[in-house]
């Protein structure tokens, strides 16, 4: 697809040109070499930083796209060169976070803060305590974000996705974006696509049994 | 996206708290000093949903303060590169348009904007399609990508876009 500007990335599709990463990446290698992945991420004028963040990489840009440019799953640790050649923003929760963090679902996040706001209420003969602003925003976008009301069930059907190797924040971005059908799962969450061919037969189970679970509004 | 964490602080207690409600005092502080705030690693701490461990206290040398070690859990709220997200605009002007999910605020410029939208100004400044089909315009939902985020003392920005398959208004307010 053609963009405005000329140093623009067309976002994944198998017909994304090895040439114009090339001859962009030498652009941006200064750039990424000093920023680590999670603290500065902007890319200039709106364009999309794509993958100068991986830890790893340094900016090393010339090793040839693996086939259908997406390169390996986002949870393998990053450790090859091919992960982050991939354009598409992979999810690297797992990578960039220590490994006791749990990943939360919209619902589930919205069932906790909850239960913490009646508590408030208990609490509340304390004037000093107050929940903050960012407690109200966070609570009010869990609660509106997510389409089910019964978070274990959900949690029980896409646990079963785990044995075929996808992370649990892959699990959550599927969760919280409630997809209609496979398709969408794999544009959403682009990496998944390393493991298309296993999963799509349990993937379409699962969003035929999410379907079944989601509040009708 | 929201996570579950365990974090660890040192806090300081002036000695008028102790005594039989010492914990109480301590976790109160603990509230006040770290819910709502913002870190570059962690994002922002919405709330604190219950104490693992209190270390024991640490008499400073010069003063009667006493540092304890605190871990607790809370839910934090975190942006990450790739993630998918649904958010409300705020505001929309001919550079793209500002959306808000939870307590982070996203832009997304004009260039990471479907080349079939376009910029309209007015009384309610919108992104419209040649048909007129979609608009995006204050208080619509739409779904985007984050691809980058930037933390400073209080808050995470971040860039996304919707120039991508499944991204894009899901919800317009003149319809609704």
């Amino acid at each position: 697809m053609s963009e405005k500007g000329g140093r623009m990335f067309s976002l994944p599709t198998k017909t994304t040109p090895k040439s114009s990463l090339k001859s962009t990446a030498g652009k941006y290698d200064n750039s990424a070499k000093s920023k680590r992945g999670r603290k500065v991420q902007f890319g200039t004028e709106g364009s999309p930083d794509v993958n100068f963040s991986s830890p790893k990489s340094d900016g090393k840009f010339a090793t040839p796209f693996g086939k259908g440019g997406k390169g390996e799953k986002a949870a393998n640790g990053g450790k090859t060169h091919v992960a982050k050649e991939s354009l598409s923003l992979e999810l690297r929760v797992e990578q960039e976070l220590p490994e006791n963090i749990k990943c939360l679902m919209d619902c589930e996040a919205a069932t906790i803060l909850e239960g913490i706001q009646d508590q408030m209420v208990i609490l509340s003969s304390d004037p000093t305590i107050k929940l903050p602003e960012s407690f109200g925003s966070g609570l009010q976008y869990a609660k509106t974000g997510s389409y089910f009301t019964n978070p274990q069930s959900v949690r029980k059907v896409l646990q079963s996705l785990t044995k075929y190797g996808v992370s649990n924040s892959e699990i959550c971005v599927i969760a919280n974006t409630c997809p209609e059908t496979v398709d969408e799962v794999f544009a959403l969450v682009r990496s998944l696509e390393a493991k298309r061919s296993k999963i799509t037969g349990p993937l379409k189970d699962v969003l035929d049994e999410l379907a079944k679970l989601k509040t009708s509004t | 996206m929201f996570f579950h964490i365990v974090l660890e602080r040192n806090m300081q207690l002036h000695p008028r708290h102790f005594g039989r409600n010492l914990r109480e005092n301590l976790v109160s502080k603990l509230m006040k000093d770290v819910e709502g705030t913002c870190s570059g690693r962690h994002g922002f701490v919405v709330a604190i949903t219950g104490i693992e461990n209190v270390g024991k206290g640490l008499i400073r040398d010069g003063t009667g303060f006493v540092t304890f070690p605190v871990k607790y859990q809370c839910v934090v709220f975190r942006p990450f590169k790739g993630e998918i997200l649904e958010a409300a605009v705020t505001m929309v002007n001919k550079m793209g348009f500002f959306a808000e999910t939870g307590p982070v605020q996203i832009f997304v410029s004009n260039h990471l904007i479907p080349d079939d939208m376009e910029f309209q100004s007015g009384d309610m400044p919108n992104y419209t399609t040649s048909d007129g089909s979609v608009k995006i315009q204050k208080d619509s939902e739409v779904r985007l990508k984050i691809i980058g985020t930037r933390v400073d003392a209080t808050e995470i920005f971040c860039i996304g876009t919707i120039k991508d398959d499944f991204l894009g208004v899901i919800n317009d307010p003149t319809t609704a």
